[in-house]
Parts: C-alpha cells; structure tokens; sequence
C-alpha cells in the first residue's frame, strides 16, 4: 500500500503544481475522498501531507564523505571550568590581533582553546604552531577532501606530500631545531616545487639556527630563485651570517647620506651626521636606498663595524633615517647587533624603535627590557605588552608609574565603568599568574568590583596553572 | 550595602510600581538570590508572566538595575522587587561569584559608578508614592450573586463569539487553501509571502491570531528548503493547516487546539489547571532560539532536555515580546543544568511548559538512552498531532556527513538511518563522532541544538 501511495504522490504533485486537480489521480484513496471535487483536493491534501511528512524522508546520495576527526593537540584544552571566561575574552575583543595575543598566552601557559571555542582558519598563520593539526584540519573541512597521513613527525623529502602545509612548517621547524642541517636538506630537495609566498614562509625557518652550513643554499636562493621576495630574503639571512654583499654602488650611494664626524674637545668622539637632506627627493631616494641595504655593508662602506655604527647612530635626530636603519638591522643584522640597537634605543626612550626590534628578541630579553621600560617611563600596558610577547610573566609591573597611574585613573570620581579596559586586558596579559592574583586584589580594594568585565584577562591568568616553559 | 525603603520609594516611578513592587517581594516569587562579596551587586530570577523568570540585576553602589522584562518603567516593578527584599532582608542573599549575565550588563552599562541615581525626570514626587500604602491588602468587595451571573453570561457570550469567528476563519482558511491548489503551487511558492501575508491578516481579524503567526512565518520555512524540495514542502505545511482547522471544528474547546490556533493559556490558569502536568526533575539547558517574526514579535526558545528517565523527554520555554522592546537577555547559557519543576501545558504530547521553580544545579552526569526506534521517534508525534512542525529528538551515536555539493547529513553510526541537516554544519560538529544528539526535526530537516562527544557537550547551529 504505501508503495502505491508513494507512486501516486508523484502524478499528485505534478498535477497541484500545474494548477490540476489532483483527486482522480489518487485511486487509493478514492473512498475517503468522496465524491465533492472541492472537497476531495482538501481531503487529499491533508492525507499527502500527513504521507509526506512522515514518510517520506529525503534520500542521502550514494556518496557521502566523512570529514577526518579533529585531532588533539599537543597541549591539553583549557579547564572547563574557564571555557565560559576564555569565550567572553575572545567574545570581548574580536579583532585579529587580541584574539591571536590570547591565543599565544594560552599557549605560553600550556594550554589550548576548546575546539567549540575557537578554531584557527587553514590561512591562519599568526597561529602557535600547536594548532598547525586544526589549520590542516580546516584546510581538508574546506576542500572537502580526503586525510593524508605521514608516518610519524619526522619529515623527510620522501614524505613531504604526506603534509599538509602547517603541519609540514611545523614539522619543519622541529627538524631544523634538532638537526639543522637535515632540515635545509630538506628544503634543498622540496622548496622548488612550493610557490613563492610558501617558500618565503619555509625560508625564514632558517633563521633559527642560522649558521655557515646554510651559506651555500641562501647563496644559490639568493642568486637563482624565481621571485625577489625570496631573493631579498636570502640575501638578509646571509647578510645576518656576516655573508654580506661587498658594498655596491647603491650601498655606497646610501653611505653618501651619513658622514662620520668627530666631535666634543677634550673627549673627542664620533658621531654619524646627516648629509644631503634639503629635498624630499633626496629624502625619497635615502628610504628607497635603505629598502634593499644590509647593515654590515653600510657600516662597511662609512669604514665602522656595525656595532659602531649602531653606537654612534644620532638616534632621534632624523625620525626616517632611524626608522630606515632600523628596519636593516631587522632584516641583516645578527642577534647581537639587533639586541645591542634594542639596548641604546630603549635607553633613550624610543618605544617604536623597540617594537621593531622585538619580534628577533628572545623572550626572556623581551621581558627584561619590558621591565626596565615600564620603570623607566610612563609606558602604558597596552604598548609594554607589545614589547613583552605573550610568554611574558612579569612580577610586579603595578610598582611601575604605569601602574599608579592606573590605579588613579580608577579612582577618579568620574570615572566610567569602560575606563582602562584596554590597560586592564593588557595587565592581564604580561603579568604572572601570582602577579595576577595580587593585582586582582589591589584592585578589587581600589574600588572595583570582581564581577567587573573588565577584569576578565586578569582573572584567567590567576586561574590558570602556569604549565608552560619560562623564558 | 545598605538600601531601605524610602530609597526604593524614591526610585518608583509611581504608586503602582511601588504597589506592584510589594507583592513580588516575597521569597516564594524568587529564585537564585546573590550578592557579590563586596556587597555591591545583587540579583535574582523573579517568577513573571511568561515561561521564563526575569533576570533582575541592581547595583547597590549607584541602584543601577536591569532586567529582563519587557515593562517600560525604569525600574520595573522586579527591580524594586529585589531591592525591597533586600532592603527588609525578607530573603537571604547569599554571597555568590558573580553570574556572567550580571558581568555582561556590568560591561555594557553606561552610566557611571558614583552618586546615587536622581529620580527619574517624569517620576511622581516621593509625596505621591508611599510605601506603606503599597502593603496595604485591599480588601475584596463583597461580590454580588447578580454581578456573578452577569459576568459569567457575559463571559460565555465572548466565548461564543469567538469560537464563531474562529470557525469563519477556518472556513476563510480552507477556501484560501482550495485556491491555491487551483492556482498551482508553482505560482504560490513564487509569491508565497504576500499571499501567506494576506490569509493571515484575514486570520487575525477572526482571532485566529496563534494560526495567523503560524502561516506568517510559512514562507520563511518553506524557502529555506532546497527549490526541488518546496512542492512538497508545501503540501505538507498546508496539509497540516487542514488537519488543524478539521482538528478545531471537531473539538473547539480543546485547549491544546486553541492553543495552536487562537491563543495560550495564562500562567496563572496552566498552574491552576487540573490537567496540568507538573514534572520535577534535572534539566539541562540545550539551546535557546531568537527569532523576529514578521508580526512584529520577538520569539524566544528555549529547549530543556529532562536528564531523568522520568516525564517528557524534551521541554520548550516559549515566550513572546516586541521587538521595539529592544535586545532582551537570555535567561539560560546553553549547557546550563539545573533542578527544577516545569508545569507543561496540556497536549497528547506534553512539550510546552512553564517553569515553576529552580533549586540547585544538578548532578546528573549524562544524557539519557535514546529511544531504540528512530523512525518511530519521528513520527509517533506526528501521528498523535499532525499538524506539529517541530519535534525534538534525541538521536543515537552517529556522524555529520557531507555530500559531493557540501550539503550535510547525519548519519547514524550503525549507517541505518541519513537525515539531511538544515544549513549546514561546521567547526567540530562535523569532525568527531556524536555520541548522542539533540535536534529539532522539522520540515523534512534536521536542526542540531547540542551533541555530546569526547569533547564534552557541544553546541549545534548557531
């Protein structure tokens, strides 16, 4: 019977569709329907509807595909207990750059979002590495496809297609921790086959445990890769290595903008003076020049080593020559040369200079000058948290004029209950967890409430154990 | 922080507020009392007219406040509800971490922590209002046996005219479903909303206004349905509206039936209803759905699943409220357990309810056993109801799936049953085993509300 109601319902809806009467179309039921037209569409509407509904259901096609399941990661989620407060943070501040600092400090805690909380995107590359599964997760969800996967976390040129791509970065970054030179092996044999922007992205891998090994292959990209991004890259990893170009016309062109001059009486010194700077175009064509210039060849071509030029730089006389120098030292100079510029720059108070350097700071370097900014200045939390990272854990940065002036922002009487918000998360972020327990209590005596929202980062911290590796 | 009674008359913006005000401060009208350490927060849920308490929130530093209902006066009568159970300490407060939804309103407020509110500009001096006059119990004229019977007759009379009105729009109803039919389905489903439009209007006027809401909201159902899929979808959906209006003429005095087509019951008459089927038990909170209708109302959705073996498997908290009365706040967090009674409205399958009260947080730890037959489970409420359009089922282990077009499907782990999901679904819902899941079946489509995994609980669509 119900296959011979499910075959007439085909004849019945094409007839309703056109407008037909669909009655006599429907044998079966001839007797329930009785003999009224009108009636009989109504009956016969209410008995297709009650078969359709129930059952008739709509049939899956032949092929279905199952997506892999999510994978663990690494690190353990967050408690569930704070599930409800890391989802209000993330809720609180939507934009790219707060999302991803919260991101970073969970992992420097040693901990993970819940997979209902927050997922990264498969372009997701401000990511910590411990998400690269879900990114490659989320590349497979988006192209429907199937998992590849590698025997183990070991990468090799034979398994490199068994990657996908964030996974094979970290994968790579663990290699080359571990055995430098089979890592640029590696790359040696694969980096051809990527596109530009993922070779630029594998290349600067190479920058931890830059040595001489890897002289030859950054000479080889450096001088035959296909897009001069990767070229430019190459050339300031080889520049970092002291394999710096001889100084060529352009380098000597950009020396012609500096003169190393003598000065004082009794206690003679040098210093670099400006020259050639009455024009904008002058000015346009030193920037243009200070693009593509490595840092040892400028001090080689002025007749100082780098770490001279960097001492006797007049930092702050010539905002578009710092910032130009600056940006050299980044790409081209070496670990001691980018710590001992973010030294003399601190020292003179030059925050956005520091925050150029940073990113090549380790972390307990960055911590440490976060410290001695924020006692030397005013500095605002949002701005040390910049020069903090996010494995900062700073012990008491409330004794800091930043903090007092917190605090009495806090107390003023007209005060309004979204004042300091972004301070607040800041602290949050830079403190350590005992830190945060402290600070909580301080403030919560200064007069704010421990329900406030804007405590939220603060209260995460102080409840969250500290599982992750000091700097 | 101390507040006393002559605050609270300050802060009234009438005599009636303050009158109103004094019989929600009694206990029994609250549940969830708290209050900060410090002292300075308080708040509570207050029982109200619809199916979930209002949140009542006050800051006692400033009597800044908040709530849930949609009254107009600041404060509403909740607020000094609270304030006034605090102020006589006519219930303990005790003291409580901070809910999120008191957080949330901390964060959105606007005025400044400080000074004590002034009373509101357009508020009667505190001459006009008076305490003291709003405990007073007025006592009952004495009714008169005459006053009765006219009253009643009276009563009956509105009955029937009614009833008769409905019965007209019925008729209206069928005449207009003959049409379509006539017309073709084709063109309906092209111009579906300005024809639903119109036969609801018509349904309004003959106090078919439940039914009116129903077809208003038919085109939004039917469209969202794959375009292959929407002929069916409409002989169903106006096939039920024949089962209906038949169901109505039959029984008209059937609550469940004026339900689905005139109106609801009071709280008041569901609680004193002898049919009523109260049910204690463990709850947890599966999803909450806000909708904007097209006749101006906001619907609000929240979905319990009973943890105990015990009862109705499945609760749905229904309220309604204009949406010029702004964003309202929920009064559940999805995954939220608690203790409590619900009073569901008569039906052959109970779902609607009320709720009563809510104690302490539960402890049941897992979701109980789905029903062995599924296609059973999916069609037995239909068959007891035909002209229901969304039924909640608990599912069995099984899998979101994906076709070669991106469309997702649930299937079930032991591959007997594939429904097909409405939207579709992302993130982890579809890239770990559901071990059981809650969804809305309707429409031929599957809405996830929640699913358990080794996860933990997780949410379904957004």
């Amino acid at each position: 019977m119900t296959d011979a109601i499910f075959d007439t319902m085909g004849a019945v809806l094409t007839r309703w569709t056109m407008g037909s009467a669909a009655a006599p179309a429907a044998a079966m039921w001839r007797d329930e329907l009785g003999n009224e037209p009108a009636e009989a569409e109504l009956r016969l509407l209410a008995l297709s509807g009650q078969f359709l509904g129930v059952a008739v259901t709509a049939e899956p096609p032949a092929t279905l595909h199952v997506l892999p399941d999510i994978p663990t990661l690494a690190l353990p989620t967050v408690p569930d207990a704070l599930r409800s407060l890391v989802r209000r943070i993330l809720t609180a501040n939507k934009d790219a750059q707060s999302r991803t600092e919260l991101i970073h400090f969970l992992a420097a805690r040693g901990f993970t979002t819940h997979p209902a909380d927050w997922m990264p995107a498969a372009a997701d590359d401000d990511a910590p590495d411990v998400y690269a599964s879900w990114r490659d997760w989320a590349d497979i969800a988006a192209a429907n496809a199937v998992s590849r996967q590698p025997i183990g976390d070991l990468i090799t040129a034979q398994n490199w297609d068994d990657f996908w791509p964030a996974a094979r970065k970290v994968a790579l970054t663990a290699l080359r921790r571990r055995d430098p030179a089979a890592a640029r092996a590696v790359m040696e044999a694969k980096l051809g086959q990527e596109n530009a922007d993922v070779r630029l992205r594998l290349l600067a891998l190479l920058s931890d445990e830059l040595s001489d090994g890897d002289a030859a292959f950054l000479e080889g990209l450096a001088a035959n890769d296909r897009a001069s991004k990767v070229k430019a890259l190459a050339t300031s990893l080889l520049a970092r290595l002291g394999h710096a170009a001889s100084p060529g016309e352009d380098t000597a062109e950009l020396a012609g903008f500096f003169s190393v001059k003598t000065k004082g009486l009794l206690r003679r010194s040098r210093v670099i003076q400006f020259e050639n700077t009455k024009t904008a175009a002058q000015l346009q064509r030193r920037q243009t020049l200070f693009d593509g210039a490595d840092v040892t060849s400028l001090a080689t071509a002025l007749g100082l080593t780098p770490q001279e030029l960097v001492t006797i730089w007049s930092w702050g006389e010539d905002k578009a020559a710092d910032v130009g120098l600056v940006n050299a030292i980044v790409q081209t100079g070496t670990d001691a040369l980018v710590a001992a510029a973010a030294d003399l720059v601190a020292e003179q108070g030059r925050i956005n200079i520091v925050l150029t350097l940073v990113p090549r700071l380790a972390p307990s370097q960055r911590a440490r000058r976060t410290e001695t900014a924020l006692r030397a200045s005013e500095l605002r939390f949002e701005i040390a948290k910049l020069i903090a990272g996010p494995a900062a854990r700073l012990d008491d940065p409330l004794a800091a004029p930043a903090g007092t002036a917190l605090i009495t922002a806090l107390r003023r009487d007209d005060a309004k209950p979204s004042d300091q918000a972004v301070e607040l998360h800041a602290l949050g972020l830079i403190v350590s967890r005992a830190a945060a327990r402290q600070i909580l209590d301080r403030l919560t005596g200064a007069g704010l409430l421990q329900g406030d929202p804007r405590l939220d980062m603060l209260r995460l911290n102080a409840a969250l154990d500290d599982n992750g590796a000091k700097p | 922080m101390a507040i006393d009674l002559k605050t609270i008359e300050q802060l009234a913006t009438d005599q009636s507020s303050l009158k109103a005000a004094a019989g929600l401060a009694k206990p029994a009208k609250w549940s969830g009392l708290g209050m900060s350490p410090d002292g300075a927060l308080a708040w509570g849920e207050c029982a109200g007219s619809g199916a979930n308490p209002y949140r009542v929130m006050a800051d006692l530093r400033d009597l800044g406040n908040k709530c849930t209902c949609p009254s107009r006066k600041f404060p509403c009568k909740h607020v000094l509800g609270l304030l006034w159970l605090k102020a006589e300490a006519k219930a303990p407060f005790p003291s409580a971490e901070t809910p999120p939804w008191v957080s949330d309103w901390l964060g959105r407020r606007r005025s400044s922590g400080g000074a004590p509110k002034a009373p509101a500009p357009n508020a009667q001096p505190a001459g006009d209002k008076d305490v003291s006059a709003a405990q007073l119990v007025e006592p009952e004229a004495a009714d008169d046996p005459k006053d009765i019977a006219r009253r009643e007759a009276a009563a009956a009379k509105r009955s029937e005219d009614t009833e008769r009105a409905i019965l007209d729009a019925l008729d209206a109803l069928e005449q207009w479903i003959g049409d379509q039919l006539r017309m073709g389905l084709a063109p309906f489903i092209d111009d579906v909303t300005a024809r639903c439009r119109r036969i609801a209007a018509r349904l309004v006027d003959g106090k078919a206004a439940v039914l009116a809401g129903r077809i208003d909201e038919l085109p939004g159902r039917l469209l969202a349905l794959p375009a292959g899929d929407r002929p069916r979808g409409a002989v169903v959906e106006l096939g039920k509206l024949v089962l209906l209006a038949r169901a109505f003429r039959a029984s008209p005095r059937d609550a469940a039936l004026r339900r689905a087509v005139a109106a609801s019951e009071t709280r008041d008459a569901v609680l004193a209803g002898p049919e009523t089927l109260r049910v204690p038990s463990q709850w947890e909170v599966l999803a909450e759905q806000v909708q904007t209708r097209r006749d101006g109302l906001v619907s609000q959705t929240t979905w319990l699943l009973n943890l105990s073996e015990a009862g109705p498997r499945f609760a749905m908290l229904l309220d309604f409220f204009p949406a010029s009365a702004g964003r309202r706040g929920s009064v559940f967090a999805p995954g939220e357990r608690f203790r409590g009674e619900l009073a569901f409205y008569p039906a052959q399958q109970p779902l609607r309810a009320l709720l009563i009260s809510r104690d302490t947080a539960a402890d049941a730890t897992s979701w109980p056993t789905p029903e062995a037959a599924l296609t059973d489970t999916l069609s037995a409420p239909l068959l007891a109801e035909p002209w229901t359009l969304d039924i909640p089922v608990l599912l069995p282990a099984g899998r979101i799936a994906r076709d070669d077009a991106g469309h997702s499907w649930w299937r079930s782990a032991d591959g007997s049953t594939t429904l097909p999901v409405a939207g579709s679904a992302e993130g982890l819902l579809c890239g770990t085993d559901l071990e059981r899941t809650a969804a809305i079946w309707s429409g031929n489509r599957l809405t996830i509300l929640a699913a358990q995994t080794r996860w933990g609980r997780i949410d379904g669509h957004d």
